[in-house]
């Protein structure tokens, strides 16, 4: 066989592989870039609603659209979709570090969301089509790992 | 022979199908819709007379999840009620529902439950309804007035109401069914 010959098959063999990882990949969009790094979307609802500590919860009146099950989009600064789900339960956290000695006391709800998110300049939660939410990255966080963190109102 | 024979067999054949089908014709009730209405009240209904400084409870119209409007003095005109204030999504609420369910059975026709969905789908509700077996009525709050009324601002939320509808008790957060149950003993039955 000449070299030729080798260098025909070669191109036989690897140009339909080839062809076909150019094919999925731009069907999937999987640009290694763009694979993202995994965070946390923590997002506090400072409610000031009675509740236990450590019980799940929703935000309460104004912000009971901020619940389990509700629909949210992650866009970046210029509105185009992240990654998107539905909100897991949120868990209530004391608002004062006071021990009021009763039990039910003013808290927050505190929603924790695992996404994966290409990196980008600024980030916003949409939640079931509501006015988008700014959010701020911090990737040192020492508690939670990188998080993408918002408070409302 | 043959002839005689195939108009039997087809009816055979209906007949076992509707056996096998259950034979029933009429259409699925909605869940919480208006046949989970009670029945009259019993006859000598004993019930504790509410404190006289109790405050008189919203009154409020609402529509069921079958579409029926109900006026909610029409349910106290005859017994207490009790207000569970619930959505499908609130996992506090499921955990407690299939007990609440349960209890509202117990009480049928003396006291009345009503269910007051709100933030919330037809759908998982109709879905939460049945997975839970409420067999009592239920409102879609749709525009949330009746939570505003009560100022319940989260899933769950329990109110009782007595006859000709004064507000006895609530919990904010809501109450379990055997928290639920002596507090109806201690407070509304006679």
């Amino acid at each position: 066989m000449t070299r030729q010959h080798r260098g025909r098959r070669l191109a036989a063999t690897l140009l339909p592989l080839l062809l076909a990882g150019g094919v999925t990949a731009g069907c999937t969009g999987s640009d290694p870039a763009e694979d993202g790094d995994p965070m946390t979307i923590r997002l506090l609802v400072r409610e000031f609603n009675l509740r236990e500590i450590g019980v799940d919860c929703a935000g309460s009146g104004a912000y009971l659209f901020v619940h389990r099950t509700a629909p949210y989009r992650l866009v970046d600064g210029d509105g185009a979709e992240l990654a998107s789900g539905e909100l897991p339960t949120g868990t209530s956290i004391a608002a004062f570090e006071e021990d009021l000695e009763v039990p039910r006391v003013p808290t927050f709800c505190e929603f924790a969301v695992p996404v994966t998110v290409p990196k980008r300049d600024a980030y916003q939660l949409v939640i079931d089509d509501r006015p988008p939410i700014a959010l701020t990255t911090d990737r040192d966080n020492p508690e939670g790992g990188p998080s993408l963190v918002a408070v409302i109102p | 022979m043959r002839k005689r024979l195939l108009p039997a067999i087809l009816v055979a054949a209906a007949l076992a199908l509707g056996a096998c089908t259950g034979g029933d014709d009429t259409p699925d009730k909605v869940a919480g819709g208006a046949h989970t209405l009670p029945g009259p009240a019993p006859a000598g209904l004993a019930l504790k007379p509410p404190a006289t400084e109790a405050p008189t409870a919203p009154r409020f119209s609402a529509t069921l999840t079958d579409g029926t409007d109900i006026d909610v003095s029409t349910l106290w005109a005859d017994r207490p009620v009790v207000l569970t204030f619930f959505s499908s999504w609130c996992t506090i609420c499921a955990d407690r529902q299939d007990a609440m369910s349960e209890l509202a059975r117990t009480y049928q026709d003396r006291v009345v439950f009503l269910g007051v969905a709100g933030e919330d789908e037809a759908d998982p509700l109709d879905e939460y309804l049945r997975t839970h077996k409420v067999e009592y009525p239920v409102v879609l709050d749709d525009s949330m007035n009746v939570w505003r009324a009560y100022a319940v601002r989260e899933p769950p939320a329990v109110i009782i109401l007595s006859k000709d509808g004064r507000l006895l008790r609530g919990w904010p957060g809501g109450i379990d069914a055997a928290a639920l149950d002596t507090q109806l003993k201690e407070h509304v039955l006679g």
